[in-house]
């Protein structure tokens, strides 16, 4: 019989991966961000350097992409907020530094960075959208 | 060594071209900007004044729009200046609420509810519709030519101008003044000799670089005729600060007949001193550098001088148009314009640096 408080196999490796793999999670949103700001950047200068005709073409795809951009923020960031469970613990700041509290403000932390990469995509896309010329 | 030797020599020349210039200022010259060494605060006062004049004139400022592209800069200035002096208060006025008149705890939720909406979402809806309109105005700024191209190069210190009216093969060439037809948008081409300037009529519109083997552009529409300054605005070296030029626009019908005449081989002399000083012109070599249509020279090293005598500047704004002004301009050329590349003329007789000053301001 196996005592129920004993730790089962590989519990404490599991939920140490599970952190690290959390600290990166907090990444992907401002990554996600980074990713649509060089797109955007560097093919409007490739095309209006090469091929000005595509620009149109350019634009629509840039929005789409602008689209995908904040759905996967957008997808990180309740994800983020699953884990902060602000809701159910009401810990705004998750003072003490036990595993429960890092666990929760990495998903603080993460949900922060997902509202500004948020912010970011849609003010990068602002040029993309309202410019119609490559002057 | 030689260029030192040109220069203390040039200093202390400056006290008589200081004197020259104050009898000189009875006409419509202003005064250039004197380096008078060992008095510096001496030297800070007419810089001061002058800044100060220029701001009241509204000649050079972009708080005095005459163009449609400065027009829209100036809204936007009065718009996020009305907008800032707003916040300012706003938030000013809420640290005083909450720290003098009402010093009581707040509730959290509104605590929260001040950080998030006044702290996120407010600003980030303020700049983000700053910055959509920001964008929408942006093109314009930079729309396309209506006809006439002008071709501006940036020179250590002045301006060379071409002007292209449409469908030429050839240019109609100028320097260190700008003539617009008015109401019209023209396209204006900007390249650089050896380093990087700026070209900026703060009354027409907004500045553009200019840079060496790198063409960029812009275009300029004057709501009016009238009579602006522009000026040189990215540190080139000593004489920047006298990079500067006088800007023309014109009814299109005047515009044309002024193109015309541009265009014209230069007026040859009329009475016996303007012909001694095209004599004097062709034996002190000034066609090596110096351009005048119709004559023999063709010199491309400085400014053009086919009609400098039509000019409202010499100098690329720095001196007026006087007699004086020609004489002073030529015998000290680099005490008015520091480590400027034209020598001064002053081993010149007075009667001779007349005669020149007469053939040069013939030159209409």
């Amino acid at each position: 019989m196996q005592d129920e408080r004993q730790p089962r196999p590989d519990e404490e490796r599991h939920e140490f991966r599970e952190e690290a793999e959390s600290l990166w999670r907090i990444t992907l949103a401002p990554v996600a961000w980074v990713a649509h700001f060089v797109t955007s950047y560097g093919i409007v200068a490739l095309v209006c350097a090469k091929a000005p005709g595509l620009l149109g073409m350019t634009r629509g795809g840039l929005g789409l992409a602008t689209l995908l951009a904040l759905a996967v923020i957008a997808w990180l960031g309740w994800r983020a907020w699953r884990q902060w469970d602000y809701r159910t613990t009401g810990d705004y700041t998750n003072a003490r530094g036990e595993a429960e509290d890092r666990h929760q403000f990495l998903g603080h932390a993460a949900v922060l960075l997902a509202l500004i990469s948020a912010i970011g995509v849609v003010y990068g896309a602002l040029p993309v959208l309202l410019l119609e010329t490559c002057r | 060594m030689t260029t030192r030797l040109k220069q203390t020599d040039g200093q202390r020349k400056l006290r008589d071209v200081e004197i020259v210039m104050k009898t000189s200022m009875a006409g419509k010259s202003r005064r250039p900007i004197s380096a008078e060494p060992g008095r510096p605060r001496a030297r800070l006062a007419p810089l001061v004044a002058l800044a100060l004049l220029a701001g009241c004139d509204g000649r050079q400022s972009v708080l005095a729009p005459a163009g449609a592209d400065a027009r829209v800069l100036d809204s936007l200035f009065w718009v996020m200046l009305t907008g800032a002096v707003i916040l300012w208060l706003l938030v000013n006025g809420l640290f005083f609420y909450v720290m003098r008149i009402n010093r009581g705890a707040m509730s959290r939720r509104f605590a929260d509810g001040l950080i998030i909406g006044g702290g996120v979402i407010f600003p980030t809806v303020v700049l983000g519709a700053l910055l959509a309109w920001g964008l929408s105005i942006m093109p314009d700024q930079r729309a396309p030519g209506e006809g006439l191209t002008l071709r501006v190069t940036g020179e250590q210190w002045w301006w060379r101008v071409e002007y292209w009216p449409e469908g030429a093969d050839t240019p109609i060439v100028a320097a260190n003044e700008i003539r617009l037809p008015a109401g019209q948008r023209s396209e204006i081409l900007l390249n650089a000799g050896r380093v990087i300037h700026s070209f900026w009529i703060p009354a027409l519109g907004g500045k553009m670089d200019m840079f060496p083997g790198r063409e960029t552009r812009m275009s300029l529409k004057p709501e009016r005729a009238g009579n602006w300054r522009g000026q040189c605005a990215e540190f080139c070296g000593a004489s920047h600060a006298l990079m500067a030029f006088e800007v023309v626009a014109m009814p299109p019908d005047d515009f044309d007949s002024w193109l015309q005449a541009q265009a014209a081989p230069a007026t040859p002399p009329g009475d016996a001193a303007a012909q001694r000083g095209a004599r004097i012109f062709a034996r002190e070599g000034c066609g090596a550098c110096h351009a005048v249509r119709g004559t023999e020279a063709r010199g491309a090293v400085g400014p053009d001088l086919t009609h400098v005598g039509s000019r409202l500047s010499l100098g690329a704004g720095t001196l007026g148009t006087t007699l004086e002004d020609f004489e002073t301009w030529i015998a000290h050329t680099g005490a008015i314009k520091p480590e400027v590349e034209m020598p001064g003329y002053d081993h010149l007789t007075t009667a001779d640096l007349a005669d020149l000053a007469q053939y040069l301001k013939g030159l209409e």
